[in-house]
């Protein structure tokens, strides 16, 4: 009760030294949940679109356009449920993959460059930072999952193929090694080996997408949306299962004879009566 | 006082911890040389011995500045008695062991074709391979030719030393793209476009982030959305929405001119590359002699495997057993001067057993004769690479090439292949701990 004076958060009083204390409670929160999520969506993340993001010879027009949004939507997906729900916030998605993307440049260089003596032109990671900013003002603006399923997570994916083409494309120009027709990002995989990862386990615009209107990426970005759509819906309903406070009741105590003191009358008498497990072990006490 | 013993107890399993954790990154860090060569000797026997079979391994050096190049050249025969648990090569690719991309590779062939993509590959057949090395890291490397074989894995040729001299930061790899534009190095190209591209979206990001973090943030507003009298309108306001709105308009438009202006600034651009190449094998040399495996063991204690075969010669001219390859260890017969002639002073010594290769009869098999002889391959590199672990496999088959000179000098190889099985114990009462026998 020191200090007296109050002040108004968002209409509620709150003491001066209560929002002061609260104030480094969200500092504290904020480091914590920064590297919390840094490091699960990370591994979340390789596990699931790894080899596609870390190398520059795995991004193709088909694979990687179709997963990468598909496998990166989750973690914002369940943020946004928590953050927008219980704080209003609509930020969950940046944070989320601002994250993500530390996590990346740390593991690339201090892992793979410094470490294992890749260049960082083989293994730059994604940009999904423009999708995840639609992503959150579709949230702000609609203030509904749907809404923002349709209108966000579409966007999401639609737009991560041309966001990432800004950087990408250097390493698409066309190269001659060894008579061969290949892209840069080809030769400086193929220069800078990777032991165990040959070339024939890329997948290489394989499958059906590709086969209307010539440009896998266009078809692949569509694909991606929709499946986008239906991964956000998922995810959010995720976030809205971790977020709920559950308890469980401790079942094993009544095989230890014990009740509980405040348990109501009538099941106390049923242990009396020795009706319940727990009463017969209370009867041979 | 309890409490004070404690905590005093705590800290020090803490401390201990701290130092223990400190001492197994120290070892892990301090100790390389057990780490730098590729586990080849944790790969199944059974994997290693009927697989892939390097032979004629050359290396054009041992030692290279940063940006010199080595030439890495030699052949493979796939074995025809190919384990059943693995997958036929047809998806196979030219690698080079290496610990990480310590050297830069320019130039890979099969028999002359590029090897830049995967090709299927034959059993029972051989293949001529080249690939051009530039020094990328100064170390001493352990480098092997390799083929990855889809669903098998890789697997690795003889494995030698190379020194790369020099400073990592003078290497180059350039080259000039059909489009004009020259590269001076790979490792960097593209990398400011890189940087800018990410470094501008973070600042987005983070002025979108700070716009909301600046507030009062997790209890104030979750009180806010919970309890009666806080004002909702206060956590998201109009001017939220219209900035939010002014972001979602600028990303859209960012993007949209940027992929533009990219695709200006690029206009002539190929997807990656992933075709499988056709490579053809060697011109198919028929078995002069055929090699039937009577009876095969290991003989645990004396580290020796011995082998009775019976050896067919078909050809027109005499063939003298010279050599036994299996999992890169060459058991050189010392009696046959023509194949102590084809061991190259450059040759890995880990790789020649000093005890070669015992054959009870030596002589020439002459055309059309058959024999049937004993060979034996003792040397303790059956323990120290790890092929004696056979006994352990489910595939308890032995495979390896035999290498027959003619007086000539012209070689012939046969493939040999049959059961193995093992001698635990031996009249001499030797064992793996009494190797020489007699009372323990």
């Amino acid at each position: 009760m020191q200090g007296g004076t109050s002040v108004r958060l968002y209409g509620l009083e709150w003491l001066k030294e209560s929002a002061r204390i609260s104030k480094v409670f969200d500092l504290l929160v904020a480091a914590i949940l920064f590297l919390a999520v840094s490091g699960a969506f990370h591994l979340h993340y390789m596990l699931t679109a790894g080899d596609w993001d870390m190398w520059i010879d795995w991004k193709d027009r088909q694979w990687w356009v179709t997963l990468t949004p598909i496998m990166a939507i989750t973690f914002p997906a369940a943020l946004q449920y928590v953050f927008w729900t219980k704080f209003r916030l609509p930020i969950a998605a940046t944070f989320a993959v601002v994250c993500l993307l530390f996590g990346q440049w740390i593991n690339r260089y201090f892992g793979f460059h410094l470490w294992s003596y890749f260049p960082m032109s083989e293994v730059i990671p994604a940009l999904l930072i423009p999708g995840a900013l639609v992503l959150d003002v579709a949230l702000l603006l609609t203030g509904n999952c749907l809404f923002t399923a349709m209108s966000g997570a579409f966007a999401f994916a639609l737009l991560f193929y041309p966001a990432n083409w800004f950087w990408l494309a250097p390493y698409r120009l066309p190269v001659e090694v060894m008579g061969q027709l290949v892209s840069v990002g080809d030769y400086i995989s193929y220069a800078f080996t990777r032991t165990a990862l040959p070339e024939y386990i890329r997948l290489i615009e394989r499958g059906t997408l590709r086969t209307f209107g010539g440009h896998s990426a266009i078809i692949a970005s569509f694909f991606s949306a929709f499946v986008s759509i239906l991964m956000y819906l998922a995810w959010w309903h995720i976030g809205m299962l971790l977020a709920r406070v559950v308890t469980t009741p401790n079942t094993l105590k009544n095989f230890m004879g014990l009740t509980d003191k405040d348990e109501p009358a009538e099941t106390a008498q049923k242990a009396i009566d020795g009706t319940s497990l727990q009463g017969r072990f209370a009867a041979v006490e | 006082m309890r409490t004070f013993c404690f905590r005093k107890s705590s800290c020090v399993r803490v401390i201990l911890s701290a130092a223990a954790a400190i001492m197994q990154i120290g070892i892990l860090t301090l100790v390389p040389d057990a780490a730098l060569a590729h586990g080849e000797r944790n790969q199944e026997p059974f994997l290693r011995m009927r697989t892939a079979h390097f032979y004629d391994v050359k290396w054009s050096t041992n030692e290279i500045p940063v940006n010199g190049e080595i030439v890495v050249t030699g052949k493979f025969r796939l074995f025809p008695i190919w384990p059943v648990n693995l997958p036929l090569p047809e998806a196979a690719f030219l690698g080079n062991g290496t610990p990480g991309p310590v050297l830069a590779r320019t130039e890979s062939y099969i028999n002359g074709v590029p090897a830049i993509q995967s090709t299927k590959l034959e059993l029972n057949r051989d293949y001529e391979f080249k690939t051009v090395l530039k020094g990328r890291v100064p170390g001493h490397h352990h480098v092997h030719p390799m083929i990855n074989v889809m669903g098998a894995g890789p697997l690795l040729g003889p494995g030698n030393w190379l020194t790369v001299t020099g400073n990592e930061s003078d290497f180059k790899l350039p080259i000039k793209t059909l489009s004009g534009e020259t590269i001076d190095n790979l490792e960097t190209w593209g990398l400011g476009r890189v940087f800018f591209w990410h470094g501008l979206w973070v600042a987005i990001a983070i002025v979108w982030l700070v716009w909301w973090l600046r507030r009062p943030l997790l209890l104030p507003r979750f009180r806010a959305l919970t309890e009666k009298g806080g004002d909702r309108s206060q956590l998201v306001t109009s001017t939220d929405r219209l900035f939010g709105a002014g972001l979602l308009v600028a990303t859209i438009l960012i993007v949209f001119f940027g992929f533009q202006a990219t695709d200006t600034a690029y206009p002539r651009t190929v997807p990656l590359q992933g075709s499988r190449a056709t490579v053809e094998p060697l011109p198919e040399v028929p078995e002069q002699v055929k090699v039937v495996v009577n009876k095969s063991n290991y003989d645990v204690p004396g580290r020796s495997l011995r082998m009775n075969v019976t050896l067919t010669n078909s050809g027109s001219t005499s063939a003298q057993l010279g050599e036994f390859l299996t999992s890169n260890q060459r058991f050189i017969n010392h009696e046959v001067s023509q194949a102590m002639a084809t061991v190259d002073p450059n040759y890995p010594k880990e790789l020649l057993p000093p005890n070669g290769l015992k054959v009870s009869d030596s002589r020439p098999l002459k055309p059309g004769e058959t024999k049937t002889v004993d060979i034996e391959a003792a040397d303790a590199a059956w323990e120290t690479e790890r092929l004696s672990s056979l006994i352990n496999d489910p595939d308890n088959t032995l495979g390896g090439l035999l290498f027959f000179y003619d007086e000539h000098g012209k070689r012939t190889i046969s493939n040999v292949s049959g059961p193995m099985v093992p001698v635990f114990t031996d009249p001499d009462n030797r064992t793996a701990e009494n190797p020489k026998g007699g009372p323990g």
